[in-house]
């Protein structure tokens, strides 16, 4: 096997794995300086997760076999989509592949195990919250899929390798598409990984929540993968927006090379939303999220009316 | 005699009075229900219980929580006020204290008594159809303690205590109204520096409840640095407040017929300084807070009461201002120094989240003038008190953060018999559950702390 691509299996596995809860974990600490506190530092969420490991689980009465593997389901999809998503062109293939829309699926599994563990509870605010999570979303995986398209449609293939590629090439740029999913694609990002405008993941306000409504019957265990799934999705969501959407270098080593940094900008990026745009009234993020999706069709029209 | 009860409620209402609040009593086993006239004047009509039953004129004004409580905690039956819910006492079937929503796809909602974050015990049941409220049941009293009733037989000076526990929040508006209650009863009256002295600790009180409000109403859409940036005002306040009298909320200040040397020449000038800051620090961040797009979409034509809505309601405070309503206990409040007061009201009153946000500033504003002026005026006045002929029973009232608190106090030989405290909090919470109705429920939480009531008010 080839040195580059043993770095880059390298850098996709402890990057996914390890370092993941690292981006929620910037992001609040970042937040908290915002806004004058000192705030927890970044590596909180390994705290947390530490000391969740350590706690039982909890069983809701009456629940089924549904609720207790959904943590499991959900982990272990996530794991599935770090071996899927790739960091550069070049990189080890697990055997999974690297095609964006079985991780279209993949995502749509986790989100599908944590629903129908919220409708085995019987839990009003995880009903509550599930619905909300369905409804949504339906516009978030449009927007993503649609926007992976333009990226599909623009390297002639699937393959989210070709797409590093293909899209680090200069001449591409000059149609817009490019440009346009880049711009649907950080709609989605901020709407998956569940940050305002779109959902507010520091609240504890019950009624108004979205991903946190779902997992509010899990303890321990449990509620570490859960933390810890929400954690790779950051790293998911961001390795892709910095390595296929946004430009980047076409050596592999330099795309390794700058994935921290852009990772790092992203993350303040979304601090600085977070912090100064507030969460939208829940019926208008249907209509954010359409905006994503008309920026990836517009991105799509570019690519096929011929000029 | 019932038909003259009410027809005696139904002249005073045309007279242009508002009701103030209905209690009864159990050593005359009578109701008796407060009108305050449109200059302040106070007129109590009493009617005899008779065999457990007494008329209801919960059709006429706002009597509605006052009733039922009076039936929980003594027993009276209201004629005419039915079904007669459940106040005080919780049933544990909850089809005798809900509204009956029934249709196809109305579900339930069920928040509380505990809550995932810090927050006063309190129940609301949800009607909903996917996230619209239909219809909100709120079910308080959890930490319904009866320090009315243990006040009871205890000497003016220790009643004080227990009405200043009631809450924390607006101890000084519940004890100053208690202690003017007490006053009448003794035949007492305070002298201009007492009023002054008085005057400042009710509006600090005011300050550090409205920016704390302001603070609510961005942590409740997720605007964390304006919640911050407001939090760190009212905490400020707070500390003038320990600075002044050693407590942070202004707790153990107000006593019957005594000053204490809250304000001295070194202090006024401290006070001066740091309201200042305050306030060109809170002038700051408001035009921040309201220049921000996203937050001011988050808060127009939200939680909509009415003008009418709030009279038929009995709303008080800031939330009756917010909708257009120009009433303000402190304009009437000869008993404190509010020379030429004027209630303020927003530009464009709408009632809704938006208007009470606006509310709270401007009376945060209006407050901080108030001191100004009142601490200017201190030096110069003497302490020479007067008396006045004393009376079974007394009644205070006070504006206090939340609305117009009303404290009735029947004493014979300097001990009390009844003592029955009407918060602001109290007159509101109904305003709250007809707010939500027709509101996303996720803006719930906005709407709450748009009025932001105390519990502890009402489980006193």
């Amino acid at each position: 096997m080839h040195f580059t691509s043993i770095t880059a299996g390298l850098v996709q596995l402890f990057g996914g794995l390890v370092a993941s809860m690292l981006i929620p974990g910037f992001i609040q600490s970042l937040k908290a300086k915002l806004q004058g506190r000192v705030g927890p530092g970044s590596l909180q969420p390994y705290r947390d997760l530490r000391r969740l490991w350590n706690k039982s689980t909890v069983s809701v009465s009456n629940s089924t076999l549904t609720y207790r593997i959904a943590p499991s389901v959900v982990a272990t999809s996530m794991g599935l989509a770090v071996l899927v998503v790739p960091v550069s062109s070049l990189g080890p293939n697990w055997g999974v592949g690297h095609d964006a829309f079985v991780l279209g699926g993949v995502l749509a599994l986790s989100r599908l195990a944590l629903v129908l563990a919220a409708w085995d509870t019987r839990n009003g605010f995880s009903l509550m919250a599930a619905s909300r999570d369905l409804t949504i979303s339906i516009f978030t995986e449009t927007a993503m899929l649609i926007s992976l398209s333009v990226a599909a449609l623009v390297a002639g293939s699937t393959d989210m390798q070709v797409m590093i590629s293909r899209i680090s090439l200069f001449h591409v740029w000059s149609s817009p598409a490019p440009s346009l999913a880049l711009a649907a694609f950080s709609l989605v990002v901020i709407a998956e990984t569940g940050h305002q405008p779109v959902d507010n993941p520091d609240t504890h306000l019950e009624l108004t929540m979205i991903h946190e409504g779902m997992t509010l019957e899990y303890a321990g265990r449990d509620l570490a993968m859960l933390q810890w799934s929400g954690g790779v999705k950051h790293w998911i969501m961001l390795v892709m927006l910095s390595e296929i959407f946004l430009p980047h270098f076409q050596n592999a080593y330099l795309q390794l090379l700058c994935l921290p940094l852009t990772v790092i900008a992203i993350c303040i990026i979304l601090a600085i939303v977070e912090s100064t745009i507030v969460k939208m009234r829940l019926l208008n993020v249907p209509r954010f999220l359409g905006l994503g999706t008309i920026l990836a069709f517009m991105g799509i029209l570019a690519l096929k009316v011929p000029s | 005699m019932t038909d003259t009860f009410r027809n005696q409620v139904a002249e005073l209402l045309n007279n242009d009075y508002t009701f103030g609040g209905l209690y009864a009593t159990k050593l005359s086993g009578s109701v008796k229900a407060v009108f305050i006239s449109p200059n302040g004047a106070l007129k109590i009509l009493e009617c005899q219980v008779q065999s457990g039953e007494a008329p209801s004129i919960a059709d006429l004004v706002p009597s509605n929580w006052d009733e039922r409580e009076a039936h929980d905690l003594y027993q009276i039956s209201f004629n005419g006020h039915s079904p007669l819910r459940p106040l005080v006492e919780h049933d544990p079937i909850s089809d005798h204290w809900t509204v009956a929503v029934k249709g196809s796809d109305v579900y339930q909602i069920a928040v509380g008594p505990i809550h995932a974050g810090i927050i006063e015990s309190g129940h609301f049941r949800f009607h909903v159809i996917g996230d619209r409220i239909l219809f909100l049941d709120t079910q308080l009293f959890y930490k319904y303690r009866g320090l009315e009733i243990a006040a009871e037989n205890k000497t003016l000076h220790e009643g004080k205590r227990y009405v200043e526990r009631m809450c924390m929040g607006c101890s000084v508006a519940n004890a100053l109204a208690y202690v003017q209650a007490c006053e009448e009863i003794i035949g007492y009256i305070p002298s201009a520096k007492l009023r002054i002295l008085r005057t400042v600790l009710l509006e600090l009180e005011r300050l550090w409840n409205h920016l704390n409000d302001i603070a609510a109403i961005c942590a409740g859409v997720g605007m964390s640095l304006g919640n911050q940036i407001f939090l760190v005002l009212s905490e400020r306040i707070r500390r003038l407040n320990f600075s002044l009298t050693g407590h942070r909320y202004l707790s153990g200040t107000i006593d019957i017929g005594e000053i204490k040397p809250v304000l001295t020449a070194d202090n006024i000038e401290n006070i001066r300084s740091e309201l200042e800051s305050v306030r060109l620090r809170a002038k700051e961040a408001w035009r921040e807070l309201i220049f921000n797009s996203s937050f001011a979409a988050r808060l127009e034509g939200v939680g909509v009461v009415d003008t009418a809505q709030i009279r038929r309601l009995g709303a008080v405070g800031p939330a009756a201002r917010a909708a257009g309503l120009k009433e303000d206990f402190r304009a009437h409040s000869t008993k404190l120094d509010y020379e030429n007061f004027e209630a303020v009201i927003p530009e464009n009153p709408k009632g809704d989240v938006r208007s009470r946000l606006e509310q709270r500033y401007l009376e945060f504003l209006q407050s901080t003038e108030i001191i100004f002026r009142l601490i200017r005026k201190t030096d110069i006045l003497t302490d020479e008190e007067t008396a006045c002929e004393p009376k079974p029973l007394g009644i205070g009232i006070t504006e206090s953060a939340r609305g117009r608190t009303l404290c009735i106090v029947e004493a014979s030989e300097g001990r009390i018999e009844r003592l029955h405290m009407r918060t602001g909090s109290y007159a509101n919470w109904s305003a709250v559950a007809y707010a939500a109705v027709g509101n996303l429920l996720p803006d719930f939480p906005l709407i709450n702390k748009s009025f932001e009531l105390c519990y502890a008010c009402s489980d006193r």
